[in-house]
């Protein structure tokens, strides 16, 4: 009846729909450089994603997208197929200096900051630096030294495990004070606890905390701030691999350790017959004499029959 | 006949009645069930009951009331004049659906037919009789569907009433051509005054017989078509005219319980489509998955605008 509808390519849009704190594209203070979107680079995939710096790069705003499948917006007089409700959220641009610093650290040596963010693939990550946050925050991932007026910085794995440790610890009592529900038996976001989380699911809103956090630092980084919660790593069960069905330990044949039938098998033989119903007890007095069982049937033709 | 009640929002179901005559509350009535607008891509369905005291049947059949296909729409004005003109013993009622409830009821989720909404329309107005104290006993329906199946519904739903399903009642008993006049002159006037809610300026109102084949019907629909909302609610959205006018020339909207290809389907239960084994270079799977915080809530990095 109804043709297939063939769906066209999704095209760039030139407007969006998005939900945004008034100071993070307002310029309100005059400052030299207007709200824009950048590319940065992701911490914890390495690719680019799209971030927005405030007037006059003070702030680091995520750009979160919201897209399901079959929406569309009307908005005023027009209609935009994409459907996609953009998020402009506040973040912290430590997570985002985090990687340059650990690349650098590597080199074992003291640099001044401006030296250790630069991409030549990613420029706008310089800016990062102008952040009210970054400098003043450096000292959770890095160790310092002044030398005159300029300042050094060196990565450091102790200060940053305890800063992550922090944020996780921060994320898990937002998470528990609204009332989000963590752990591994819920599968729905919009499950509901009709008790409140009880003590013994601190373990629960930890653990969803880092993995929360974990979608801001690298992998390596991801494990290694578990151990540092002390959490141990848990195998979800379809991930670990199914026991092998030919499982040998010995040649010997497979008997079980203690078999009872053994030693009363006489008995069987004692049970009387089971009781047939009528209609059986009339089926077995026919005469099956050149009849072939039902299960002849299924089975190759004899080669007999042939002729 | 007064159709404002309806005229006020056209978009909707509207039930109209006349008054209920006394005698048909004390003595034993037949009533006879009709249509009207059964087939049209356009305008409302009506669906009509006539009913009167069964001593007074003969009364009916000097009205020459027949079976409204079969007159002119003066004759039918007439006739309903004269069925008004009779109410000290004739009532009737009218439930008119508007062409946006059949569109709604047939394109929902959960598939509502043309016939099921048909048979519960002149259940209700079987009912609505009833409610009203008219003392119904016999029902005479021009049929919908198969006769018999149809019969053994209403005779289940209304015990202690003798009910008569016919193919080609509204010729066949007087009370039918009755409930059909009543239902044909509502459509009628509802179809002449209909008024658009949609901003359409001067509206062209040639627009034929309504019915799918015609073809200055069809080109009218093509001339209202707007790519972006289809038709005015004026057209019956469900019927397959309407439905491949836009296919082809209104932009594709695609809802979720829209049929779709099996690759798509894959796609969206994570599974690898079949094909997908066959393509040169499987596109590296993404190393690591975000945070079921933001898979839950449908939320996701962008990379561009």
């Amino acid at each position: 009846m109804a043709t297939k509808k063939k769906r066209t390519p999704h095209t760039q849009n030139d407007s969006w729909v998005v939900v945004a704190a008034a100071e993070s594209v307002t310029n309100t203070q005059r400052h030299e450089s207007d709200p824009a979107f950048v590319r940065l680079k992701n911490p914890s995939t390495d690719g680019a994603s799209l971030y927005l710096l405030g007037s006059g790069d003070l702030q680091l705003y995520e750009v979160k997208a919201f897209e399901e499948d079959f929406h569309s917006w009307f908005v005023g007089q027009t209609v935009q197929r994409d459907g996609r409700l953009l998020f402009v959220t506040p973040m912290d641009p430590l997570y985002l200096i985090l990687p340059y610093m650990i690349k650098t650290g590597k080199e074992g040596k003291f640099q001044p900051v401006d030296q250790v963010v630069k991409d030549e693939e990613f420029p706008a990550c310089s800016r990062l630096l102008s952040c009210t946050r970054s400098l003043a925050c450096l000292h959770h991932i890095s160790e310092e030294k002044e030398v005159g007026s300029q300042k050094f910085h060196r990565y450091s794995q102790e200060r940053t495990m305890s800063w992550l440790k922090k944020k996780v610890e921060k994320t898990a009592a937002a998470l528990k004070k609204r009332n989000v529900c963590v752990g591994e038996g819920v599968k729905s976001s919009t499950y509901v606890r009709v008790k409140p989380a009880s003590e013994d699911q601190q373990e629960d809103f930890l653990r969803y905390a880092h993995g929360l956090i974990s979608d801001y630092i690298s992998e390596d980084m991801s494990k290694a701030l578990l151990t540092h919660l002390g959490l141990p790593e848990v195998k979800s069960p379809n991930e670990t691999e199914p026991p092998s069905k030919k499982r040998k330990l010995s040649d010997k044949p497979v008997e079980a350790g203690e078999d009872y039938t053994k030693f009363n098998s006489s008995d069987f033989t004692r049970k009387p017959p089971k009781k047939m119903s009528a209609a059986q007890k009339t089926l077995a007095k026919v005469d099956k004499t050149g009849m072939k069982p039902m299960s002849s049937f299924f089975s190759p033709k004899a080669k007999a029959e042939k002729k | 006949m007064d159709l404002s009640p309806f005229e006020a929002d056209n978009s909707v179901s509207c039930r109209l009645a006349s008054q209920i005559p006394d005698v048909c509350r004390t003595e034993d009535c037949c009533l006879g069930v009709d249509e009207a607008g059964r087939g049209p891509v356009l305008g409302p369905m009506v669906y009509g009951i006539c009913f009167c005291p069964v001593s007074k049947k003969e009364e009916l059949k000097a009205l020459k009331v027949a079976d409204s296909k079969t007159l002119t729409e003066a004759e039918r004005e007439t006739l309903f004049q004269k069925l008004e003109e009779a109410k000290s013993y004739i009532g009737w009622a009218l439930q008119i659906l508007s062409p946006n409830v059949i569109s709604t009821s047939m394109l929902q989720r959960t598939k509502y037919n043309l016939n099921a909404l048909s048979h519960d329309t002149a259940i209700g107005l079987i009912q609505f009789a009833l409610d009203s104290g008219v003392e119904v006993k016999e029902v005479y329906v021009d049929t919908v569907g198969p006769a018999e199946k149809y019969q053994e519904k209403l005779s289940q739903h209304f015990p202690g009433v003798q009910v008569t399903v016919r193919p080609k009642a509204d010729s066949l008993f007087p009370i039918v051509s009755a409930a059909s006049i009543c239902a044909k002159v509502a459509r009628d006037h509802a179809v002449e005054g209909w008024k658009f809610t949609e901003d359409l300026g001067e509206i062209d109102k040639d627009y034929g017989s309504g019915y799918p084949n015609d073809p200055k019907t069809k080109a009218w629909l093509l001339k209202y078509l707007d790519p972006l909302f289809g038709f005015p609610q004026f057209v019956r959205f469900s019927w397959s005219t309407a439905q491949t006018q836009m296919d082809s020339k209104a932009v594709p909207v695609h809802w979720d319980d829209d049929e779709e290809d099996g690759e798509r389907v894959a796609q969206r239960h994570k599974n690898r489509s079949m094909l997908s084994y066959f393509s040169a270079a499987a596109e590296c799977e993404k190393s690591r998955q975000d945070h079921r915080f933001f898979s839950d809530r449908r939320l996701r990095s962008v990379n561009s605008l």
